[in-house]
């Protein structure tokens, strides 16, 4: 561990903690202040039937009276001390509703990461494998196929095919393990052509690398060349694209859990989104940040340890670049 | 292996009935090569020997095939590529031969040195790592022993510290350094053949020479096959024994070294020949003293630098890119800034056009003085003070036309009608040479000697009083980089011109600079004139950068010039 | 270290458009289908005879057919009439989408990648917290927050995509900044702003094509998903996602979900290999 790597890392971890923050004021702004009144019209909405006592009793509890930028300071607080406030309409805590969803969801998650890994190491490792004439054009087509389905078309597909056609699981039952299966499929298979199509680029850019053919000329054959030489560098980046398919994870689970049928996070959004629950609203779109920012932050500071051409240079992270003249000295910004 | 042998001598003995003086059977030989890119012809119909411990060159510029040809008899072309015709290899037909039965060859019978050594190491695993994958082909079954091999042989490549390059990633190794370890992973099986494919031309000029000069001792201690790509006549000459000088894939001349050099036949070798800077020293000398004549004496200096110095600071380490550097240009004359790379030329230019501010010490161009000044009086500078960068692929604005990339500075700058200045864009691309139906066309439409062209048009337009040069020619071919200095020369002729000319070339100085400076790391360790730097180089850095200028064999027509050289090279060589 | 001279390099100047045309079969076929999309959208009464709204009870649920090409629906109505009065609004928000994600991204972009410093940083920031929360979250909040329907949605989508485009649009602008041929352009007595308007931007813009059009089938994709979950226009309209969405719940009845899907996803190819083929012939 250099000292220029704890550098880098306190800054970067200064940086998420930064952006987590901004994210949560964001999002705060966006629920808040943008046109419209939800919180009045949901809680007048006469098919809740609220009594107006109930009502003050919701505002004040709330403090929907107080200027906005107060409540974004006491929401702001509870954030960080871990308090999500409280339901508007269940007027249960955030944090259990929550808890009592996220399990699932995380399941569910995991399971389609899983499966989107699977299904793109497959793909891309098998294009350097199948010859042209027995079908590489397939492997090559799945990327671009995938990120052209809806991904609950495909959950859809699955259902229809697997659970209405040859019966291997039913909508009712959703927590099953088929169910479950098909979900993280349904969830995985967009991802993993994400993740594919960056594995096949840098597979054929490899293989195009002088250091291939020097390889070569060495007499190793391209089962070799594959294991020891290709693999690493083409593989070692896409651990910043699978930190960046988090947040589709994330999204892609709403529609899956949505499709399937599954109780989740997915379907707390969904509840919350038709009732106007802006507290759980809040609430679980700072969660996805805080995910997605930390993933992200572990990727950034494992890949330099993982990867010898990244050097850490005045905190921050280079790819190095060939040695040339040209760049001996950083260029005088001529200001008008 | 062993039948097979005894099968080929009785078919040998069954062919050459007669007793006749057997002829040597060449350990390398290509007949009617050809190789195409779908329907593109890359090489065509090319045919040569190579015997035993021989040395031949494939010379040509780019696009002339060369690499094809190495890549092929190796076998590496790229997919999408076919070759045809037959490359015998001790009597196999590599062409034909099964990718099994070929690839028992590869690496073991013939070695292959790449273009560039920054790119043709894997940078993500370790020296050792992939040396050994190349001591495996020596069939030693003991691994301590492989790696001691290994070792061995970085000693012998000039590794100094044999355990660290092992143990390092290729990052940490210059490129000099990597190409030793190249060379020495290709002769670490003890290879027939060795191909080199532009082995040094990634590299710095005395560095080049000193992997040059491993390479021949290597081919003669191990009694290897060489067979060099090179796109350097005089590099070509002074280290084989025989050449094929090859042109968009045809070969235009072949034979001896010797003869090739001193009497070649066709017209496109005499060209290359003529060409070649550092066969040709006196070629401008007519040019450039004609310039010279258009200069009164005793006029001031159009440009003066004084104890300037410039550091930068990279990563809490400050770095002295030029320190107290003093040189002076006068009126019409070309004065050339000659050193390696990391010497410090680009950072002087930079400072020369105001792009950089100087720690301390001065500049002036035509009297005015640099430093301290503001983008808006930088301008007025700009007016008399050109440049034209190294590289024409990335200073030409590739959404732009030419007639409006040659127009730009005029537009700019808001000189006069723009019925005048469309006229002295015409001017100015006649004046490089260049026709007018060019005037629609984008860069990208352009060739590398034409976009040089535009980019010189550019910094002519104003008519200024001084051009910087940063290596003008050094992305070019060789009879590309010749159109060019002649029209840099007669334009200084005719418009009497002062040039800042920035180059690693020597030979290429020699030709056409009045006054030197020669940098290292830095610092000017030397200057004067031409002359005087060249016949009499005082400076041991200087020396060794004359040294690396390729002689070829002796030029008869300048042997008086070249003659204290001559003898130096011998000594060397032998 | 030489440059290949190419010699068929020296031929074109006429080149431009007649090369342009040049193209391989496939992506000639996407440019056919989006030329198709594009003309249900503006004109679908040209295309179908049946109405979008009203059906004929008595043939509902009707498989495939000579007559009815997408079958019908469960109140009888035409469903290939259907997809192509929704492509309308399917397509044109997603233009939308996109136009916004284009014009708010590429000035953040521009903005950080030229002035650079405290700006830069700034903006740089902004661009991380809006690329922190997950796309399609962010989408279903904005539209929760401005209400739903498929107008709304879009915006929602084109806001989830500014991220993206200022990310790329910096990148490039940076990418053009430290070019020698901007350098060149100080040097000839250009200005900061000429060289921003007349250099860097043509240069840098010429990789955010191509990924506008890539965000082109990726907003379909999005506002389908927004529309399938309920938070477009309701019903009777005709987007593809609700229409996929009505079909998820007559699954015995498949082309219900099949034929919206089977457009949409050859949509979205066809525009994907559009967007290839530019960032190669570029």
């Amino acid at each position: 561990m250099s000292n220029a790597y704890l550098t880098y890392a306190a800054k970067r971890l200064g940086q998420a903690v930064v952006v987590i923050l901004l994210a949560y004021v964001f999002t705060f702004v966006v629920v808040s202040i943008l046109p419209g009144d939800p919180i009045t019209s949901v809680l007048r909405n006469p098919q809740n039937g609220f009594s107006e006592e109930e009502i003050a009793e919701i505002i004040a509890a709330q403090g929907l009276d107080k200027p906005i930028i107060v409540q974004l300071w006491h929401s702001l607080s509870g954030f960080l001390t871990g308090d999500l406030g409280m339901s508007m309409r269940s007027n249960r805590p955030v944090s259990t509703l929550i808890a009592e969803v996220l399990p699932s969801t995380l399941i569910l998650a995991s399971a389609g990461l899983a499966v989107a890994l699977v299904l793109a190491m497959l793909v891309a490792y098998g294009t350097r494998f199948v010859p042209k004439r027995y079908g590489q054009g397939l492997l090559r087509g799945f990327p671009s196929l995938f990120l052209s389905v809806p991904n609950f078309v495909i959950g859809l597909v699955l259902i229809h095919l697997f659970g209405f056609q040859l019966g291997l699981f039913r909508v009712i039952n959703p927590d099953s393990f088929w169910a479950t299966l098909f979900a993280a499929i349904a969830l995985g298979i967009p991802i993993s052509a994400q993740i594919a199509e960056v594995l096949i680029a840098n597979l054929d850019k490899e293989a195009e690398q002088e250091y291939a053919t020097v390889a070569r000329s060495r007499g190793i054959g391209q089962a070799r060349l594959f294991a020891s030489h290709l693999l690493k560098p083409a593989s070692l980046p896409v651990v910043t694209v699978i930190a960046l398919t988090i947040g589709e994870l994330l999204g892609g689970s709403l529609i899956t859990e949505t499709v399937f049928g599954r109780t989740g996070i997915g379907s707390l959004v969904q509840r919350s989104v038709s009732t106007q629950d802006l507290p759980v609203l809040q609430a679980i779109v700072s969660l996805g940040a805080v995910i997605f920012v930390l993933v992200n932050l572990v990727a950034d500071l494992l890949y330099p340890l993982l990867d010898p051409r990244v050097k850490i240079l005045g905190g921050q992270k280079r790819q190095p670049t060939t040695a040339d003249e040209t760049s001996i000295g950083p260029t005088r910004v001529v200001t008008p | 292996m062993a039948s097979q042998d005894r099968l080929s001598a009785a078919l040998i003995r069954a062919i050459t009935v007669a007793p006749a003086p057997q002829p040597v059977t060449p350990l390398l030989s290509v007949d009617n090569l050809s190789v195409s890119y779908g329907r593109q012809d890359v090489v065509h119909d090319v045919g040569f020997e190579l015997g035993r411990g021989k040395s031949l060159a494939l010379i040509g510029e780019s696009g002339s095939g060369k690499s094809t040809i190495a890549r092929a008899i190796l076998r590496l072309l790229p997919s999408g590529a076919t070759a045809s015709g037959a490359v015998r290899f001790g009597g196999d037909n590599l062409l034909a031969l099964p990718e099994r039965r070929f690839r028992a060859l590869r690496g073991r019978q013939i070695g292959f040195v790449p273009q560039d050594p920054g790119n043709a190491l894997n940078p993500v695993r370790t020296i050792g790592a992939q040396a050994m994958e190349a001591a495996e082909l020596t069939d030693e079954p003991n691994a301590t022993i492989r790696k001691a091999l290994i070792l061995e042989t970085f000693a012998q490549v000039g590794l100094e510290n044999p355990q660290r390059v092992f143990s390092s990633y290729p990052h940490q190794l210059s490129g000099g350094m990597l190409q030793r370890v190249l060379i020495g992973l290709a002769v670490l099986p003890r290879p027939a053949l060795l191909v080199a494919d532009e082995p040094t031309s990634a590299l710095d000029v005395t560095i080049q020479k000193r992997i040059l000069d491993l390479l021949s001792k290597l081919q003669h201690d191990l009694n290897i096959s060489l067979l060099l790509i090179t796109h350097d006549l005089a590099i070509a000459s002074e280290r084989t024994d025989s050449l094929v000088v090859l042109k968009n894939g045809v070969v235009q001349e072949a034979g001896k070294t010797s003869s090739v050099f001193s009497l070649p036949a066709s017209a496109y070798a005499r060209k290359l020949h003529a060409d070649v800077p550092a066969l040709n020293p006196d070629r401008y000398a007519r040019l450039r003293e004609a310039g010279l004549r258009l200069r009164s004496a005793g006029e001031a200096p159009k440009i003066e630098v004084n104890a300037v110095t410039k550091s930068f600071t990279v990563d809490g380490k400050i770095l002295t890119a030029v320190s107290d550097i003093s040189f002076a240009v006068a009126p019409g004359t070309t004065h050339a800034l000659v050193g390696e790379s990391g010497s410090g030329k680009t950072t002087t230019i930079r400072l020369l056009l105001g792009l950089e501010e100087p720690d301390a010490g001065e500049i002036s161009v035509a009297g005015e003085r640099l430093s301290g000044r503001s983008h808006a009086s930088l301008r007025a500078v700009w007016r008399h003070l050109q440049l034209v960068y190294q590289n024409p692929f990335t200073s030409l604005d590739p959404t732009w036309t030419v007639e409006h990339l040659v127009g730009e500075p005029l537009d700019r700058f808001k000189v006069g009608t723009p019925k005048e200045r469309a006229e002295r864009v015409r001017e100015a691309l006649a004046n490089v040479g260049l026709a007018e139906h060019l005037l629609n066309r984008k860069p990208g439409a352009l060739s590398g000697g034409q976009r040089q062209r535009v980019a010189i048009a550019r910094a002519l337009v104003l008519k200024p009083d001084v051009i910087v040069l940063d290596e003008p020619t050094s992305a070019l071919d060789v009879s590309v980089q010749a159109d060019i200095v002649e029209v840099l020369l007669s334009l200084q002729a005719k418009l009497g011109l002062t040039y800042v000319f920035v180059s690693h070339d020597l030979a290429l100085v020699r030709q056409l600079a009045h006054t030197v400076s020669v940098m290292q790391r830095g610092s000017i360790v030397e200057h004067g004139s031409v002359a005087d730097i060249f016949g009499n180089p005082q400076h041991p850095y200087t020396a060794t950068l004359l040294e690396s200028i390729p002689a070829g064999i002796a030029n008869p027509v300048n042997t008086t010039q070249q003659k204290p050289r001559e003898v130096f090279r011998k000594e060397q060589i032998a | 270290m030489t440059f290949v001279a190419n010699s068929t390099l020296s031929r074109g100047s006429r080149s431009g458009w007649a090369e342009a045309l040049r193209m391989p079969p496939i992506v000639a076929l996407s440019f056919l289908i989006t030329a198709t999309i594009i003309a249900w959208s503006i004109a679908p009464q040209l295309f179908t005879a049946y109405s979008p709204v009203v059906g004929v009870p008595a043939d509902k649920l009707l498989g495939p057919s000579a007559e009815h090409w997408f079958g019908t629906d469960h109140l009888g109505r035409d469903l290939y009439a259907r997809v192509v009065y929704g492509t309308a609004s399917s397509v044109s928000s997603a233009l939308v989408a996109v136009v916004i994600g284009v014009l708010a991204g590429g000035l953040i972009g521009l903005l950080a990648g030229f002035l650079g410093g405290w700006v830069d940083v700034v903006l740089a920031r902004l661009v991380d917290v809006l690329l922190s929360i997950p796309k399609f979250l962010l989408a279903v909040i904005v539209v929760t927050a401005i209400g739903f329907e498929t107008i709304n949605a879009a915006i929602a989508t084109g806001v989830s995509a500014v991220a993206i485009f200022a990310r790329v649009t910096r990148a490039e602008v940076i990418k053009t900044r430290q070019a020698t041929f901007v350098e060149a352009a100080f040097l000839s007595g250009g200005s900061r702003w000429f060289i921003l308007w007349r250099h860097i931007l043509p240069n840098a813009s010429r990789s955010v094509l191509p990924l506008a059009v890539l965000q082109f089938g990726e907003s379909i994709l999005v506002i389908a998903s927004l529309a399938f979950l309920g938070y477009g226009d309701p019903p009777p309209a005709s987007d593809w996602g609700l229409l996929i969405s009505i079909g998820k719940d007559y699954l015995k009845w498949p082309w219900l979900v099949y034929a919206p899907a089977f457009i949409t996803i050859v949509t979205v190819l066809s525009v994907n290999r559009i967007s290839r083929w530019l960032r190669k012939t570029d």
